[in-house]
This record gives C-alpha cells, structure tokens and sequence, in this order.
C-alpha cells in the first residue's frame, strides 16, 4: 500500500475492508475444506456443520459491501483507492458464492446412502479438492499481500484443475453406464466434483481481481484451459 | 477580580472621553452653523440673486456679480482641471501603475494636494496676472483648476485602483485593446467613485479665496469678460466682513450662507452617489 | 462517473505546447512543459496550488503580457503557429481563445450589452441581427431562460451561478475556437457547478477545451485527457480515465488519493 492518506479515517476504513476480506477468506477456505474432509470421510456431523456456517459467511458479504458503498459515497475514492474497493466488493462476492458451492458439497454428502460404498473415484474428487483448496489459499495471501505475480500463477493453473474435472467426469460417466445402481451416487458425485471445479473458476476470479488491484490493469480474456467444453461435449456425445 | 475592575474603570473613562471629544467637535461645528444660518439667514431675499453689490454705505444691493463669477471660474476652472485630472489618474492606475515615474507623479501630486492655495494664487498670478499686467477671470479659472487637478488625479487613481484585476483580464481576454477596457469597463466601474471625486473637487475650490485674490481680484459690476477682473462671493465675502459698513457685513453673512449650502449640497451628491456604488 | 473517450478517428490536434518554460522575473514557474491539445476534447490540468497550471493556462492567451517582467520561453502551436511569437496579434489571438475566469466578472453593464460588446469588437452586424446572437450565446451558456426576460437588468444583477454562465456566453459570442477555463467552479454552489460543467460538456462538441480546477472529481467528469503538474512539470498526461483508475506516476496517484502531505 502507498503512502498514508491525508485523511487518516479514510486509511481506517480501506484497513477495516481489506481486513473483513481477509477473515471472510480465513472462513470460506475452512469451510472448503471441512466440506472436503465430510465427503471423504463421509461425516454427516461435519457436513451439517458446514452448511450451517454459511449464513455468517453472507451475513460478512452484506457487511463488506456497505461498508464499501460507505467509503465510495463518503470519500469519492480514485486510483488505487477505488480500485481497492471494487475488488473488495468483486473478491467478497466470490467468496459468497465459494461458501455456496462448500454448502452444497455439503449437502451432497449427506444426500448420498449412507449404506453405499463409494468407488475410488472419490481419492480424484478428494485430491481436487487439495488443488483447489492450495489454489484458494495462495489467491488469498495474494490478496492480502497484492501481489499481482502470484495471482497471475493462481490464474495460470486452474487449467490443470480443468482437466482433473473433464477425467472424473469421464470416469464417472462410465460408472453410470456399467451399473444404472451406481447412477444416484455418481450424479451426486459429479456435481461435487463440478462445484470444486467453480471453486477454482472463483479463485481464478479473485486472481483476476488481485491483478486489477494491484496493476490498474486487467487479465486477458482468454485464460490458458485444461478439459475444455468441447472435449466434454464430444464425450458426452458417445452415449 | 481586582484586575477586571480597573480594567473596566479604565475603560469607562476612555469611553468618556472619546465621547466628550466628540460631543466638543460637533458642538463646534453646530454653533459655527447655528451662527452662520442666524446671521445669513436675515439677509437671504430675492434682491441678492438678481442685484450687483452696492457701493460703500448704500443699503439694498445683492452678491449677482460674485454669485456669476463664482460660477464662471469654477466652471471653467473644473473644465480644465477635470479631464487633465482623470487623465493623469487613468495614466497612474492603468498605464504607469509599475513605472518609475508614476511613484514620481503619485509623490508630487500629494505635495500639490496639501499645498496652500495662496501659493498656488501667487504661482498664476507670476505667469499670468504679472506679464499680461491686469487681474482676470481666467487667472483665476486657471488657479483653481490647479486646485482641483491633484484632488480628481487622486480620486480618479483610487477608484480605478478598486476596479478588480480580475474584471480588466477578462476584457483584455476577449481581445479588447487596452483603451477600450479603460474605456468600457473600467470607467464604467469606477464611474460613481470619479464623479465623487469631482464634485469634491468642486466643493473644495468653491471656497477658495487667497488664489483668487491674487488672480480674478474682485469687480463690483457685472461681468462675463474672462479677461477682466471677476467677483467670485469669496472674494466679496472677504471684502465685505472686512468692512465697517454693516450692509456689507450683512451681505458678507448672507453670501457666506450661500457658499456653505452650496458645498453641504455637493458634499451630499457625493455621498449619495458613492453609497449608491455598493 | 468517468466520461467515455472519444473515438480515436475524431481527435486533432489544436493546441501543441513544446518545451515551454516561464519566469516571474528570476523564478521559473515552468520548466519545460510538453503537451498536445486535442480538437474538440477538454483536456483538465489538476495539481496542487502553485504547480503551475493556471499560469500554463494563462501563456496559452498570453494574458500574462499585461504584466511586466513576466515571459515565455518555447513555442506554443495553435493550429501549427507559434502564438509566443512577438509579432502576435495579441488581440487577435485572443479573439480565437477565450478565457473564462475563477471569479464570474460580468461587466458593469446590461446582460444584453454583456454580450453584444464583445460581438462588437469585432462585427458590424444589425440589431436584429446581434439580438438573434445574444440569444444563441446566452442559450449555449444555459442562460436564457433564466434571463430572456431581464435582458436590460445588470450583469452584476445575476447570482454567482448565473454570473459565470453569463461569462461562458460572452466568451462563446465572439466564436472563439478555444476556451480556457480557470476554475470555473471555485466559487459556485453544487448546482451552479453542475450546470456550469453541463455547458462545458456541450461545448466539446465545438470547441477545444481546457480547463485548470481543483477539484478532482470536476476534472474526472468533464475531461477526456487529464494532466497531473507538481512544481512546473508535468508529472503525467493521459487519458482520464486511465489517471483517474490507474495513474502510472506515483505522485499523480499520491495527489488524486489524497495521500499528499
């Protein structure tokens, strides 16, 4: 951060933002991760647990974006000042929406039988979820940090979580197709697998916002892909 | 607490005395004017506007001749003096305002100001009184028109001093030459000041009396030959109360009245015309 | 909030400012300024007091020549013709580029003649013909409205708002094809100040416009280019919005945050 301002109130609350980004952050990545550790294990205590933790976490976007609207109507910020408070209002929004997917991993794991003894698919969704999870983690200190260098490496290798997605995709297709029994639990599975796969697109997200913030500058549209739609698509095309 | 007290005491007795000063000029000047519409006042009749001055210890006559030729030469002498005035006072605070030679003009124009005006009469009588040989009217035109130049140079110089910067840039920004933006918007601005500055001049001079007695002398027939000796009421007023024959000295009170209202009502025009500005 | 830039295709450049320095005697407000002025954009200059903007503003119609011991050095191209040269018309240039002050400065005269003296200077044109001009100019200052019915009333009449627009229409009469605004705002209410920059926004589209204020968000909304100056350089000039979200010299960012000492 550059020199202080003028205005040292203004200082206060640029502080007070940052820093409510940065518990919001602490949260919504133990809530990943516990929603990962509930699947493996499939601990249904815990996955309560983590959905009931959700509303804090949307209760903290509420807080961050008036407190952003606050600062823009009361010091008409400029340069990096503003920039400073659209990429909090852009990184709390995507951290909302992260503790939204963890919820629903959550949810997932709960609705799965319990009686059903999950195939070794669920190791791949599990070691995901470690990427994605490092890949939040390092997005975050980013942030926190502003260090644009590292957010452009978080941006770099959600390719590589892309193409994970588009092998469990295929590995659960065939699942369905040996067995219709297996169909319940793999389209549960799926959409987990899919919901750590939009983690990774938030994280990327807040990668995005990072560099903004700390260049003033913004990311090329087209980020380097793993599986692409197409590949997918074309998969799906053999049923 | 001691310290308050004294302090207030202190400032009571400043506070009386501030008002007896006051109260001491004003009654001064009450009683030179109760004095003056007491004793004026008595003569003041239709005969002093319309009949000459009369000869020694004849009753009846008026002040028509000096009354005119009060007129005539501060006439003529505000006609000269004004535009040279209001020139030199445009040059100090437009042309000049940074020159050397204004600070110059400025230091000389203030001596001028407070010179006294017997020897600004005894100045035009050496250089057009002594080598034409007689007294004239225009002599004495000409002495107070030295009398009013340096007060209209000074005004005029003030009131355009006030104009703001800001207004003479905005005219030079839309291409005006310099001349216009004295012209049109300058003077206009400082228009009300410089007419009070004139009709000052006028109040100022109008009771003059050592320069004339040096330059226009006196006349006690009618005249409106410039280049004769002139009566001017300052000049009679001077004559007359000097004199033992109470007719005169009647007249003298009654011209002396005149005079007085005559500049109260200028004085006036002034003040009205300058509270009008802001 | 930040205007769009124009279309790339509709700029030209106007006004081209090459190494121009100025002195106040032996002190030098300007130490080398270079700058292109776009046709048909306002480019704002901001910067703390002192750094030397208004005094930019004032070489560009060599106001500063009412003044002794005051000069510029460099060239300043209007249309590719040195304007510094001493063989200048001066009056003549600043028919071509007008100046509206910090200060509204109607003239002590009529809100009519406010108007028409300046056409006057330099047209012979009929009554009718001059009444249908005071008209345009007061409704391209935002005026007329307000004012069609007084128009033998006072300039000094008028509020502090309306003074300046009655300025911006006397400087629009004579058809100059550049204006500079010297704080224009500084002195008006929020709503005044709002109209004023409405004007300003609807004469871009004739005009080349430049204008010195201090009020950074001003700047923000009215400008297509932006110049940071500090201590008689400048700093940085860019496009608006590019100073305004992500200014490349840290000092420009230091002043526009609010982070100057």
């Amino acid at each position: 951060m550059p020199a202080q301002h003028t205005v040292s109130a203004f200082d206060t609350e640029l502080k007070d933002l940052s820093q409510s980004i940065a518990e919001m952050g602490g949260l919504v990545e133990k809530m990943l991760g516990d929603s990962a550790d509930a699947l493996q294990r499939r601990d249904t205590v815990l996955a309560r647990n983590v959905i009931e933790r959700d509303a804090r976490i949307d209760a903290i976007q509420r807080e961050i974006e008036e407190k952003a609207i606050m600062v823009i109507a009361r010091r008409q910020p400029m340069a990096v000042d503003l920039r400073e408070i659209i990429g909090a209002i852009r990184t709390a929004s995507d951290l909302e929406r992260i503790g939204d997917l963890a919820k629903n991993i959550a949810k997932r794991t709960l609705a799965i039988d319990t009686a059903v003894t999950l195939p070794k698919v669920v190791t791949g969704i599990v070691h995901m979820s470690q990427l994605v999870l490092a890949q939040l983690k390092t997005v975050l200190d980013s942030y926190v940090s502003r260090n644009a260098e590292r957010a452009v490496a978080v941006w770099n290798r959600d390719g590589e979580i892309d193409a994970i997605y588009t092998s469990l995709f295929r590995e659960l297709l065939t699942y369905m197709m040996e067995d219709p029994r297996n169909i319940g639990f793999s389209t549960h599975l799926l959409f987990t697998a899919k919901n750590f796969e939009r983690v990774g697109d938030h994280a990327t997200n807040i990668a995005e916002t990072v560099y903004f913030m700390a260049t003033g500058s913004t990311l090329p549209s087209d980020r380097p892909k793993g599986g692409s739609v197409t590949e997918i698509s074309s998969l799906t095309s053999v049923l | 607490m001691s310290l308050y007290t004294n302090r207030k005491r202190k400032s009571v007795i400043t506070m009386m005395l501030c008002y007896g000063a006051a109260a001491l000029g004003l009654s001064v000047l009450v009683i030179i004017l109760a004095t003056l519409i007491f004793m004026g006042a008595r003569g003041i009749n239709l005969d002093v506007f319309t009949q000459m001055t009369p000869p020694p210890g004849s009753t009846g006559g008026g002040l028509l001749n000096p009354i005119v030729g009060s007129l005539f030469m501060t006439g003529l002498g505000v006609a000269i003096g004004t535009p040279i005035g209001i020139l030199a006072g445009t040059y100090l605070a437009e042309y000049g305002r940074h020159s050397r030679l204004s600070t110059i003009i400025r230091f000389l124009n203030d001596i001028l100001l407070s010179a006294p005006s017997i020897v600004i009469g005894l100045f035009t009588y050496q250089i057009l009184v002594a080598p034409v040989g007689h007294f004239s009217g225009f002599a004495g035109a000409v002495s107070l028109a030295i009398l009013v130049i340096p007060v209209v140079v000074r005004t005029t110089e003030n009131m355009l001093m006030l104009v703001p910067n800001p207004l003479r840039e905005a005219a030079s920004a839309m291409g005006m030459p310099r001349s216009l933006v004295i012209k049109n918007v300058a003077y206009k601005a400082a228009q009300a000041g410089m007419i009070t500055g004139v009709l000052l001049a006028i109040a100022r001079v109008s009771g003059e009396t050592a320069p004339l007695l040096f330059t226009a002398l006196n006349n006690q027939f009618m005249s409106t030959n410039m280049s004769a000796p002139m009566a001017s009421l300052p000049a009679v007023i001077f004559q007359f109360a000097l004199s033992p024959y109470v007719e005169w000295q009647q007249l003298a009170w009654t011209g002396a009245l005149i005079i007085t209202a005559a500049v109260l009502a200028l004085s006036i025009g002034a003040r009205a015309l300058s509270s009008k500005r802001t | 909030m930040l205007t769009m830039p124009l279309p790339k295709t509709a700029t030209k450049v106007k006004v081209s400012i090459n190494n121009l320095k100025f002195f106040y005697g032996s002190s030098i407000a300007l130490k080398g300024i270079n700058l292109e002025l776009n046709e048909r954009e306002v480019t704002a200059f901001i910067g703390p007091s002192g750094c030397g903007k208004s005094t930019l503003l004032r070489v560009l119609n060599r106001m500063y020549d009412l003044y002794p011991n005051q000069r510029a050095e460099g060239e300043v191209l209007l249309d590719g013709e040195n304007i510094l040269s001493p063989k200048q018309d001066l009056n003549l240039l600043r028919s071509r580029i007008g100046m509206v002050f910090q200060k509204p400065t109607p003239f002590p005269m009529s809100i009519y003649d406010n108007i028409a003296f300046g056409i006057k200077l330099y047209e012979k044109i009929s009554k009718s013909e001059m009444d249908g001009r005071v008209e345009a100019a007061l409704k391209r200052g935002a005026l007329w409205n307000e004012v069609k019915d007084k128009l033998s009333d006072n300039g000094l009449s008028l509020s502090g708002g309306q003074q300046q627009r009655l300025c911006i229409a006397r400087t629009v009469a004579i058809k100059p094809e550049v204006i500079l605004f010297d704080e224009p705002c500084s002195a008006l209410d929020p709503v005044s100040t709002a109209k004023v920059e409405e004007t300003i926004d609807e004469l871009r589209t004739d005009y080349t416009i430049a204008i010195v204020t201090h009020n950074m968000q001003q700047a923000a909304r009215v400008s297509q280019k932006t110049a940071f100056m500090y201590l008689g350089e400048l700093m940085e000039f860019d496009d608006t919005q590019k100073i305004f979200t992500s200014p490349s010299n840290k000092r420009t960012q230091d002043y526009i945050t609010g982070r100057f000492g």
